[in-house]
């Protein structure tokens, strides 16, 4: 296997570890950056574990300035880029009626807008070399659109529509895009009470949590050199709720 | 401006290789329009390709699509901005 460089955005949460550890084991040549912003202590720890072949980078992906910096610092070290897994995100849940705009604001950037940055960062430098694959990571949301989540559901919505778009217009190139709708994640985030975990649980036909591991899996695969005829796709990953 | 000899051929290989162009790079006249009816029949994802292949073998960046518009138009007018950015003081 080629080694590959591979960029992983909110690679401090729980899913963005499991995917840098599946890239990890997949290689070991494989070059692993990951992009951390707020808190970046399990970055930190896991990029130690493999100093030679794991980096921490500063990105908020939010400004386009800090995305020109990281991919610059990428490149400075490696001449290349080749895949590029947009999972920073997060939620901040209220019935549209009272969400603060400013709510509505941030959760659209975070998550759509760091996207939409994240795809211009790379694109110059896939579209020289002639290949390269983006994976976003979406949410069930997006197809679910769940009450108290008209922000959330709306941005992840967006970058389902954004990774179809623009999958068509740089299928040519040799760059896939591709899209993945986790379900319920045990992310060891702000657990659920007991009887809101059970409530759930019973949503689940699989009656469990999915595994990040079980994510990362799949990220791994849209990646990889055979699944080279998969773009465009969104793939949901939720125990068989949708 | 008088093009350098030489160059013209190579930004027409340059897109023969990079756009995989079923045309022979021979057969592309200098005045050719890249775009539109009656010219070679780009379209916007090549252009993308072009500007990414001219920032990557000359170093001309085009940022400003207005500015693209001008530059793309045929192998002349490539040729030109290039050898205008080549012949820049860095």
């Amino acid at each position: 296997m080629n080694p590959r460089v591979i960029l992983i955005t909110g690679a401090n949460g729980g899913l963005g570890q499991a995917i840098a550890r599946s890239f990890l084991q997949e290689s070991a040549e494989n070059q692993i950056w990951l992009g951390v912003h707020a808190r970046l202590e399990e970055a930190e720890k896991l990029a130690a574990g493999s100093p030679e072949r794991c980096r921490t980078m500063a990105l908020d992906v939010t400004q386009p300035d800090s995305w020109k910096a990281t991919v610059a610092g990428i490149l400075a070290c490696h001449q290349r880029l080749d895949v590029l897994v947009n999972n920073a995100g997060c939620h901040k849940d209220a019935l549209l009626a009272t969400m603060a705009l400013e709510s509505w604001q941030k959760i659209l950037a975070l998550n759509l807008d760091g996207v939409f940055h994240g795809c211009q960062a790379v694109l110059p430098t896939m579209i020289g070399q002639r290949s390269g694959r983006i994976i976003n990571i979406a949410s069930l949301s997006a197809l679910l659109a769940p009450a108290g989540q008209a922000n959330y559901a709306a941005a992840k919505a967006g970058v389902v529509a954004l990774t179809q778009s623009l999958a068509k217009e740089v299928a040519r190139i040799g760059i896939t895009v591709n899209a993945i709708c986790p379900g319920y994640l045990d992310t060891g985030s702000p657990a659920l009470d007991e009887s809101e975990r059970k409530k759930t649980l019973e949503k689940i036909p699989m009656r469990r949590f999915g595994r990040p591991v079980e994510v990362a899996a799949a990220v791994r695969f849209l990646a990889c050199a055979e699944a080279s005829y998969i773009t465009g796709s969104t793939l949901k990953i939720d125990g068989g709720i949708f | 401006m008088n093009i350098t000899p030489g160059l013209k051929t190579q930004i027409k290989h340059l897109m023969v290789e990079n756009l995989m162009l079923q045309t022979a790079a021979d057969e592309i006249a200098d005045d050719l329009p890249l775009f539109g009816p009656g010219g070679l029949g780009l379209d916007s994802v090549d252009a993308l390709q072009l500007v990414v292949a001219l920032d990557k073998n000359y170093g001309l960046k085009i940022s400003d699509p207005e500015a693209a518009k001008g530059i793309l138009e045929n192998v002349n007018t490539i040729a030109a901005a290039v050898q205008k950015h080549q012949s820049q003081p860095t």
